[in-house]
């Protein structure tokens, strides 16, 4: 598919020179994030439900095969019908088609990164088909027509003030409602969405086998919503979202809820089985579960990528990383931004077309430390980027500064030397060392050469 | 086309699992068990914006909630009421679609101190634990587990189409980053804790 990506560094200089706002609205909001990702974690031994995390995903994505044929014949079992899809294309064919056969008009959705990886919403329309984001983040953007910027927050990188004149412009709001009215203008017109939604569209956080339960973490129940009230429920699932157990949900659940917020766990969390059965449900007559790998497999092929693939979206390394703090999510130009997006668009869609993405990090290690599942992200950057040299895919400039920065950052006495050169050089002559830094500090004022190290600053953002 | 798919998209699978060594599942994490799991829910529970109320004893309990529904701000006229709800527990008010009621009154398998949630089965109606404003769940007495994983080992068992765990209000801060409560769900949730028998006949 066609991405954004190759404008990275132009679209992060235009971001950070043109619209100001979006860097003290998305840095005040990871900032606030990651300080809620560190007291649900020391609420826990997080260390050893990290590891736990880990092994449990691993165990699972080197059976995969076994786990999805598991999972395929419980949601069988169950009654909801199964799909496969092997690329975005034919994803899209697959839920416009149950879309069309069920004579749908309306179709409700909740906040799902693979259907705008697959890029649902466009198709569906152009069937005639109206179609609601009901997340409250998702649905400005969607009057705003942009993707999200965030995987948890996607409007994080707007203010109220931008808020505020939007839906006065289109929602007839006061042009200073607080928060809690424009919220409930947004609830007024999504409510009655919901009622006459034919169809509800979401992802899922886990595919547990063993039960065949898609199971979906929120807070705002419009997932719950989506998931309960229309007739039809489909719900598309990257492969990699497979858990063997129900009993390894409950400790994903509320280690990904303290990932992402620091909640215990998320206000509503759904269990979705199959069709409604009991009497009294007045559940989805039909459920669809499709399976998409759009590039997976070959991410699980990869012989270090894999490892990306445990990812379970929590969006805690993209509040831990000071270079997606300067731009947001817009600047990397594909669905998945900051640190996981560099690793794993990559993987996806080939090392070409998501280039220079592993090149924006300062390989400061904040994102591995804050994920749950331990995904090595500095080292898969230094994969990729390895793997860029080798393929003649970097710049000269990028690569003779690759060149030293991958023997300093992969030897930690070397790099904390740099660091110590790093403070005292200023951030131009980092930037020597750090090539992503000679891109933002073109358009920025510098900062004052701090006496702390360069990771430190780094790890708190440039300022 | 998708069955061509399955087939391909498990032998890619296959290939590249084969390629490396299957580790080990780790086993269970342990967590924490706590003496008091009814105390420990409402800790949690409470922490999260859930409120927990208790009932009088005896055979009073619908006028209770009856009363408790009308002394809310605003005060409930019509409710919602799931079909699990034994007569004994359902308020004395007229009820209503639930997209028009004031309060939804449902009946949870169980709850879980760990968490703070409250286990809802879709053997009741869904549109009554998510449509009204506020939703009060009875929580059956020594059905409070201590930790998520054993609920949802013994779930599996009971498990129904569509389960939700509820564990607070319905919450978002996406506008300026001020939270603000009943998005889309209810904005107040309400336990009931210690009274509720699943026969409906048992006196606390
Ligand atoms: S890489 Fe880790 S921290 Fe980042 S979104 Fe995925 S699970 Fe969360």
């Amino acid at each position: 598919m066609a991405t954004g990506i190759k404008d990275y560094a132009a679209r992060s200089r235009e971001i950070i020179r043109e619209d100001p706002g979006v860097r003290e609205s998305v840095t005040g909001a990871t900032i606030a994030f990651d300080e809620k990702r560190r007291q649900g974690y020391a609420e826990v031994d997080a260390d050893a439900w990290r590891r736990w995390a880990e092994g449990v995903k691993n165990h699972t994505l080197t059976h995969l095969d076994r786990y999805l044929a598991e999972a395929e014949e419980q949601l069988q079992a169950n009654g909801a019908q199964v799909h496969w899809a092997a690329d975005a294309a034919e994803a899209r064919e697959i839920v416009t088609g149950l879309a069309v056969r069920h004579g749908v008009r309306s179709v409700v959705k909740g906040k799902s990164m693979v259907t705008e990886e697959i890029d649902l919403n466009p198709v569906l329309e152009a069937a005639g088909i109206e179609v609601f984001e009901t997340d409250l983040g998702e649905y400005i953007l969607q009057l705003l027509e942009e993707p999200p910027s965030h995987i948890l927050g996607p409007a994080l990188h707007k203010s109220l003030e931008q808020v505020q004149e939007l839906f006065a412009d289109r929602l007839d709001t006061a042009r200073d409602g607080d928060p809690d009215t424009l919220a409930r203008a947004a609830r007024e017109v999504l409510r009655g969405a919901f009622i006459h939604a034919d169809m509800g569209i979401t992802g899922a956080n886990f595919l547990v086998a063993e039960t065949g339960t898609v199971a979906l973490i929120e807070n705002e129940g419009n997932i719950r919503l989506t998931t309960s009230l229309p007739r039809v429920h489909v719900a598309v699932v990257g492969i990699e979202k497979l858990l063997p157990r129900m009993t390894d949900l409950a400790g994903f659940l509320q280690l990904t809820a303290r990932a992402a917020t620091g909640q215990p766990i998320g206000c509503f969390v759904s269990l979705i089985q199959g069709p409604a059965a009991d009497p009294g449900d007045d559940g989805p007559e039909e459920v669809h579960v499709v399976l998409v790998d759009n590039g997976r497999t070959d991410v699980l092929a990869h012989e270090h990528a894999w490892e990306a693939l445990r990812c379970v979206r929590c969006g805690a390394c993209l509040n831990a990383c000071p270079v997606y703090r300067q731009t947001g999510g817009h600047a990397y130009g594909y669905v998945y931004s900051g640190p996981i997006g560099s690793v794993l668009d990559p993987g996806l869609l080939g090392l070409h077309e998501a280039m220079p993405l592993p090149f924006a990090s300062s390989l400061c290690g904040a994102c591995e430390d804050a994920c749950p599942v331990r995904i090595p992200i500095p080292e898969l950057l230094l994969e990729w980027r390895r793997e860029a040299q080798e393929e003649g895919l970097t710049p000269w400039k990028e690569r003779a500064a690759l060149a030293g920065l991958a023997s300093v950052a992969t030897r930690p006495g070397l790099y904390r030397l740099a660091g110590k050169i790093g403070s005292r050089l200023g951030a131009t002559g980092a930037a020597r060392v750090l090539p992503m830094l000679g891109e933002w500090s073109k358009d920025r004022a510098l900062p004052k050469p701090s006496p702390r190290t360069f990771r430190d600053l780094w790890r708190e953002g440039i300022e | 086309m998708s069955v061509e798919s399955r087939e391909r998209i498990l032998a890619r699978v296959a290939k590249a699992t084969a390629s490396r060594a299957g580790l080990p599942h780790p086993g269970a994490l342990v967590t924490p068990v706590t003496d008091d799991p009814e105390a420990a829910f409402v800790k949690r529970f409470t922490s999260s914006g859930g409120e927990v109320v208790e009932a009088g004893p005896g055979r009073e309990r619908s006028a209770w909630l009856t009363r408790l529904l009308r002394g809310l701000d605003p005060e409930v006229v019509g409710v919602a009421v799931g079909p699990e709800v034994p007569p004994e527990f359902r308020p004395r008010l007229p009820e209503v679609a639930a997209a028009h009621a004031g309060a939804g009154i449902s009946v949870a398998w169980a709850a879980v101190a760990e968490s703070g949630s409250l286990i809802l089965p879709s053997t009741g109606t869904r549109a009554v634990q998510l449509l009204p404003p506020v939703h009060v769940v009875w929580v059956p007495r020594g059905r409070v587990y201590g930790r998520l994983e054993d609920a949802l080992r013994e779930l599996r068992r009971n498990l129904s189409a569509g389960v939700g765990l509820h564990s607070g209000p319905s919450k978002s801060a996406d506008i300026g980053r001020t939270v603000v409560t009943g998005v889309h769900g209810p904005g107040r949730c309400m336990a009931v804790v210690g009274s509720y028998a699943p026969t409906g006949t048992s006196e606390t």
